[in-house]
């Protein structure tokens, strides 16, 4: 009887949506009085899932993000992370990438992904322990040492990524986090994304302004429209797992960023 | 031919002038009373040498003062001007126009209501150094890159973290351009004060000897705030250049571990 107690528990738990967004709109004051920027926006991101958030520049995808993060308060509506509000940052329940690598010049690549465990008094020990793991993690073993300006921009990426991911939040946010760097390094990196988040089975939701990451790494995509941002259409994407780079070559995914790009357009 | 190194050509200059210092006054070629040659020189300070101690003391000690004069207010004012935007509009304006001023037309006012003695040398040298200090600071804080902020927001600091960890550490390397540059400023602030109204210190001793036209004398008390001066700034760029390893991108000659030889030969991820 107990027994079934808590499985039914755990079943509600994980059925517990990893994001609901419910009702979410944002006016910000602008020089020529209000101006709505996000408007009436739902949504739910199962746990685990790869959701990727693609639309025009300005339509507030990146604002819609730092809300989830806490960063930023909207005018109305809730924002649910495993069903608990968001009041202000965590990086417990949800860690940022973003698209500048921000990391402290000042620290090391070891040093950068122990600051969020250094603001919370983590025994110096623990703290090296878990950033080499996280080191390890995103493949730059032997790198640790570097400052941010020894690092080319891939791996200044994958030190953000460690350091977004060493308290070991559910959720991981990514804001354009490969857009600055070159096509080839992008695509790597996607992948390499995609290693890790089979590795440790994180919510992620990513905004982005390409069509090919947004097909390629997605589960689902959600496409906003120019502001005020509405979200305007959700695509699944079919295409297995693991995904590989000939994907790009088939028709399905050729049909899959065609209909995103006519959703942008108009 | 190998190029000599860029040192060993400076070192090269230096006693090349100092030779010449020797020479052109030996050789008669300037009056002695202009230029007495460096041994003499020497010679008068080796001689008088308690003087010229006695001399450094009181101006190292003024110098001190207004350092910390200069430095404290400058980085705590500084720090207040670049932090807060409503500060910054009303104030950095007449900062910047004030440190424009030749503040040395205020000493004799200060010898007013400080007198005559250390006091108003500190006060003036420190206001003078103040300026850069304070300017440098605020702007190193102004132009902190948001990003850094927003991150360490992200990751859950506090104000007083984000002001620790992030703030201090960002605008540490313009502070210490300005405190050398603030510093240097003291020492020139205090050796004038010296020179113009004064009862002791160095600078006194160098005008009271020209007065006297005891050029050896003169000279001698020129060289000692000449090396203190360079060995200063010496000390001021080996802090910065401590402080700031991790700006010196690519500039610095590291001579590669095994283990980072190791790392290099390695293929890197991308």
């Amino acid at each position: 009887m107990q027994h079934m107690a808590r499985m039914s528990l755990i079943r509600e738990d994980s059925a517990a949506p990893a994001i609901e967004i419910a009702g979410l709109s944002h006016v910000y004051s602008g020089r020529d009085g209000a101006v709505p920027a996000l408007e009436d926006i739902s949504l739910s991101v199962p746990a685990g899932r790869f959701v990727v958030i693609v639309g025009p520049s300005g339509c507030g995808k990146t604002s819609l993000l730092m809300m989830m993060a806490g960063l930023r308060r909207q005018s109305a509506g809730t924002i649910l992370c495993a069903g608990a509000p968001i009041p202000e940052p965590d990086p417990k329940r949800v860690g940022v990438v973003f698209q500048e690598a921000s990391l402290y010049p000042w620290l090391t690549a070891l040093d950068n992904i122990e600051f969020p465990l250094s603001l919370r008094h983590v025994p110096r020990a623990d703290r090296r322990a878990r950033a080499n793991d996280m080191l390890e993690l995103v493949g730059l073993h032997g790198f640790g040492e570097r400052y941010p300006h020894e690092l080319s921009g891939g791996m200044k990426q994958r030190v953000s990524i460690a350091r977004g991911l060493v308290q070991d939040p559910p959720v991981l946010l990514m804001d354009e986090p490969f857009a600055a760097l070159d096509e080839q390094t992008r695509m790597t990196m996607g992948h390499e994304l995609l290693r890790i988040w089979s590795q440790t089975n994180k919510t992620v939701v990513f905004v982005t302004h390409s069509l090919t990451e947004a097909v390629y790494l997605a589960d689902e995509v959600l496409v906003m429209s120019a502001r005020p941002g509405r979200i305007i259409d959700r695509i699944p994407i079919p295409l297995p797992r693991p995904r590989s780079y000939d994907m790009m070559a088939t028709d399905v995914f050729g049909r899959l960023r065609d209909r995103i790009w006519q959703q942008i357009r108009t | 031919m190998k190029r000599p190194r860029p040192s060993t050509v400076r070192w090269l200059i230096v006693v090349f002038v100092l030779v010449l210092w020797e020479a052109l006054p030996r050789a008669g070629l300037i009056p002695e009373l202009l230029l007495p040659p460096l041994s003499k020189t020497l010679a008068a300070l080796v001689a008088d040498r308690a003087l010229y101690g006695e001399a450094m003391l009181v101006t190292l000690y003024e110098i001190a003062f207004a350092m910390l004069i200069a430095c404290g207010a400058g980085i705590l004012i500084g720090a207040a001007v670049g932090g807060v935007a409503r500060l910054r509009n009303l104030l950095l304006p007449v900062f910047s126009s004030l440190y424009a001023v030749p503040i040395v037309i205020l000493y004799p006012i200060f010898t007013a209501w400080f007198g005559i003695g250390s006091q108003s040398k500190i006060i003036f040298a420190g206001v003078y150094g103040f300026f850069p200090v304070m300017l440098s600071t605020a702007a190193g804080i102004r132009t902190i890159e948001e990003q850094l902020l927003v991150a360490a927001r992200s990751m859950g600091a506090t104000v007083p973290q984000q002001i620790g960890r992030v703030i201090i550490p960002a605008s540490i390397p313009t502070v210490l351009a300005g405190l050398r540059l603030g510093g240097a400023l003291t020492i020139i602030g205090v050796v004038v004060s010296e020179m113009l109204t004064s009862s002791a210190g160095i600078g006194y001793l160098v005008t009271s000897y020209r007065t006297v036209l005891d050029s050896p004398h003169v000279f001698a008390g020129v060289l000692t705030i000449l090396v203190f001066s360079i060995l200063f700034d010496t000390l001021a760029r080996a802090i910065e250049r401590r402080t700031m390893v991790w700006q010196t991108a690519g500039r610095r000659e590291r001579s590669l571990s095994r283990e980072e030889a190791r790392i290099a030969a390695a293929p890197a991820p991308a």
